[in-house]
């Protein structure tokens, strides 16, 4: 097949297939802007002022102390995993249509990989546009927000471009990887002459997904001991095991929602007594895997945030001991009690917590669009049950029943996994040694320890806000019921 | 001369048995239907024979090669260049027009577009709905979409058709129509065509018919060979 062929067939649609390479093209729009953006800030130059890696350039701490910037980096980076998990809810955004589209072309004689080319191709061009407009957006912002201040120090580094094989890079790499994923996403979709079938995995869910969050916790538990029994691991391996910790418990997360689906499904199954808990429980049963696609975004970003609760309970506390030892050292010594300026380091963690609101909200958008496709996708099966006497109400319960049971413990999982590795890395305790007791250095300071607090204000905020996020998703779906159940939708 | 041959094809889905060891055999240049009452096994058997399903057993032979152990891949390219697939509707892309639909074979080979193009022209003009051209699926009738349709199963110029209920959902008239059309260019073209259908008027355009009943080839006798048509 000639590429211009493939182009030609990637971008024939109807107005639903529209829809989706704009909003693939955006996410990938918003992923490069998010790339670019933490490209920027790691391509700052800095200059050693005394003890300290400073560039002064900048208005803003975050930005002018080297030492804040990696959290800086890892908030920008961070969005990036909402962002694509959108692009992966886009892709499935009138799906029946276009697998419908893959079936004509297949039976015209295309081979699977050339239907799966087909595909992916599609979801390269839209990224390849978004990633343009990304550019040109990140470009032109850069020209638009360089307003250097009155003393000459700016609020953003538009003074600094990442190196032309960094941009270049994320130009290529990002609609390559879209196309990737696109392909990969693909593969339990079979497109026959005769038709699309999706592989559905017929085995029930186990709960070894459990074993893969201890994994996680556990690695993160050890990571401290494994410091001091080899003196201090190499910066390089620390990071790698904090990586592996991370993705294997929010992998575990993730899929766990399987298995909770399951479970939440028979229980469902066997308490409910009304027509929509037993459409849910049935929903739930045979396609328990639904929830961890579909939820993945949202979990993901609950891990990150319980971690970084626990994180800024951790910061606070270990700021209050020092403060605290402080003032006993100048009390002992008659001096003047002088408090450590902990903003800069709070607002970095705030920073993290604003990446992780944005991520919920995008999140949210991936959401509001698979379970809308999902109730369009199904409108043929409801308004064959309207029609048959199903009242619209039990359609809506019965949905709301299969998004949310799975979500709520889903939910409380993904913070308790992100406390749990957050606790198991910085632990439950900070110490300090007191060096009031000997001013003078004649004896051994003693140690003494504060408990890290749990930031049940924050979690709980999370939490609430996760649940309210899918309920709004839910609802926005729901919207669309009505239309979807309009009889004259047995006639098409 | 044998083109095709299927031999002792089996074929069920789940524990629900479809083909229960159908043997026959195509020769070059004639068109055979096969009938029977709805699901005796006539859609699998077609399905079978054109490579897109794989029997559970027995073999299917293709010119002296077997088929059924070629890859998916394999069996798509042999549909593309040695066979055509006419279905009852739907299989037309909605979104391309008649001449990119019928194209679309020649596109998907790696044939330019300049001639794909010239090719689907001249075959829709041949089959007398040149003037849809540059319609879409969903601006023609059901009859005018299953000549284009026939237009693109025969631009390939394939050595054996299978066609499914070809005017299962059309009128008699249209239906008879598009029959007319199949067989002329079947018969121009030395073309194997295998019908399948449940409707004795169209099985009567066929040089043989072949009666399937629950699975198997129907020895009772009863329209199984009809000879000189």
């Amino acid at each position: 097949m000639r590429p211009m062929t493939l182009l030609r067939l990637a971008l024939a649609g109807t107005r639903t297939d529209a829809v989706r390479v704009l909003l693939t093209g955006f996410s990938a729009g918003l992923a490069v802007l998010g790339v670019l953006a933490a490209l920027t800030v790691v391509a700052i130059p800095t200059v050693a002022n005394g003890g300290n890696n400073v560039s002064p350039q900048y208005r803003n701490a975050l930005l002018a102390e080297a030492g804040l910037r990696p959290g800086v980096v890892f908030a920008l980076v961070l969005l990036t995993v909402p962002v694509l998990a959108l692009a992966g809810q886009c892709a499935r955004l009138g799906a029946p249509a276009r697998d419908r589209r893959l079936s004509s072309i297949r039976l015209a004689g295309a081979t699977p990989g050339q239907t799966v080319a087909i595909a992916a191709t599609e979801t390269g061009v839209a990224s390849s546009l978004g990633t343009l407009a990304g550019l040109g957006i990140y470009l032109g912002g850069r020209e638009l927000l360089h307003r250097p201040g009155a003393d000459g120090r700016l609020p953003l580094p538009t003074d600094v471009l990442p190196p032309w094989w960094a941009l270049a890079a994320v130009c290529v790499g990002i609609p390559l990887l879209s196309a990737l994923v696109a392909a990969v996403m693909l593969r339990r979709v079979v497109v026959t002459p005769l038709g699309v079938v999706r592989r559905v995995r017929a085995k029930r869910p186990k709960p070894w997904p459990g074993a893969l969050i201890a994994v996680g916790v556990g690695t993160t538990a050890l990571i401290v001991p494994l410091q001091r029994g080899f003196g201090s691991l190499p910066r390089e391996v620390f990071l790698l095991l904090v990586l592996f910790a991370m993705l294997a418990a929010t992998a575990g997360t993730v899929l766990g929602t399987g298995w909770i689906s399951y479970r939440v499904g028979r229980l469902l199954h066997r308490f409910a007594r009304r027509p929509a808990g037993l459409i849910a429980a049935r929903r739930l049963m045979a396609d328990p895997w639904n929830g961890s696609r579909t939820l993945a975004a949202l979990l993901g970003c609950l891990v990150l945030a319980g971690g970084a609760a626990v994180l800024r309970a951790w910061f606070a506390a270990d700021f209050a001991l020092e403060n605290e030892v402080s003032r006993r050292s100048a009390a002992a010594q008659g001096s003047d009690y002088i408090p450590f300026g902990q903003q800069p380091h709070l607002e970095s963690l705030y920073l993290v917590n604003l990446a992780m609101t944005v991520g919920l909200l995008i999140a949210t958008g991936g959401l509001v669009v698979a379970l809308t496709e999902s109730v369009t996708s199904r409108r043929r099966a409801y308004a064959a049950l309207v029609a048959t006497g199903v009242g619209r109400g039990t359609l809506a319960r019965a949905v709301l029943w299969q998004s949310m049971a799975p979500a709520a413990l889903g939910v409380l999982l993904a913070l308790a996994v992100g406390t749990g590795l957050a606790y198991g890395l910085f632990g439950t305790t900070v110490t300090a040694y007191d060096f009031s007791v000997c001013p003078a250095g004649d004896c051994e300071p003693p140690r003494i320890a504060q408990n890290v607090p749990f930031p049940l204000v924050d979690v709980a905020l999370f939490g609430v806000g996760g649940l309210v996020a899918l309920l709004a998703a839910v609802g926005v779906g729901l919207l669309f019921l009505r239309a979807s159940t309009a009889l004259e939708e047995l006639r098409v | 001369m044998s083109i095709l041959h299927a031999r002792g094809v089996v074929r069920a889905y789940g524990h629900t048995p479809a083909l229960r060891g159908v043997t026959l055999n195509l020769t070059e240049g004639e068109i055979v239907a096969v009938t029977g009452p709805s699901g005796c096994g006539k859609s699998t058997l077609l399905h079978c024979m054109a490579g897109i399903l794989r029997p559970d057993a027995g073999e299917m032979i293709y010119r002296d090669q077997r088929i059924d152990t070629l890859s998916e891949g394999e069996r798509s390219r042999l549909r593309r260049t040695e066979f055509g697939v006419l279905f009852q509707f739907g299989q037309l892309v909605s979104e391309l027009t008649a001449a990119e639909n019928v194209a679309l074979p020649l596109l998907l080979a790696g044939t330019g577009r300049r001639a794909a193009r010239t090719a689907a022209l001249s075959w829709l003009d041949r089959l007398g709905v040149a003037d849809l051209a540059d319609q879409r699926p969903g601006e023609m009738s059901g009859g005018q979409q299953q000549r284009c349709a026939l237009a693109r199963t025969l631009v390939t110029e394939p050595r054996v058709l299978f066609c499914d209920e070809p005017t299962g959902a059309l009128d008699s008239l249209t239906g008879e129509q598009v029959l007319s059309h199949l067989v002329r260019v079947a018969r121009q073209q030395r073309t194997t065509v295998l019908l399948v259908t449940h409707d004795a008027q169209v099985a009567g355009y066929a040089d043989r018919e072949v009666a399937l009943r629950d699975g198997q080839v129907d020895s009772s006798g009863f329209g199984v060979e009809v000879a000189g048509r």
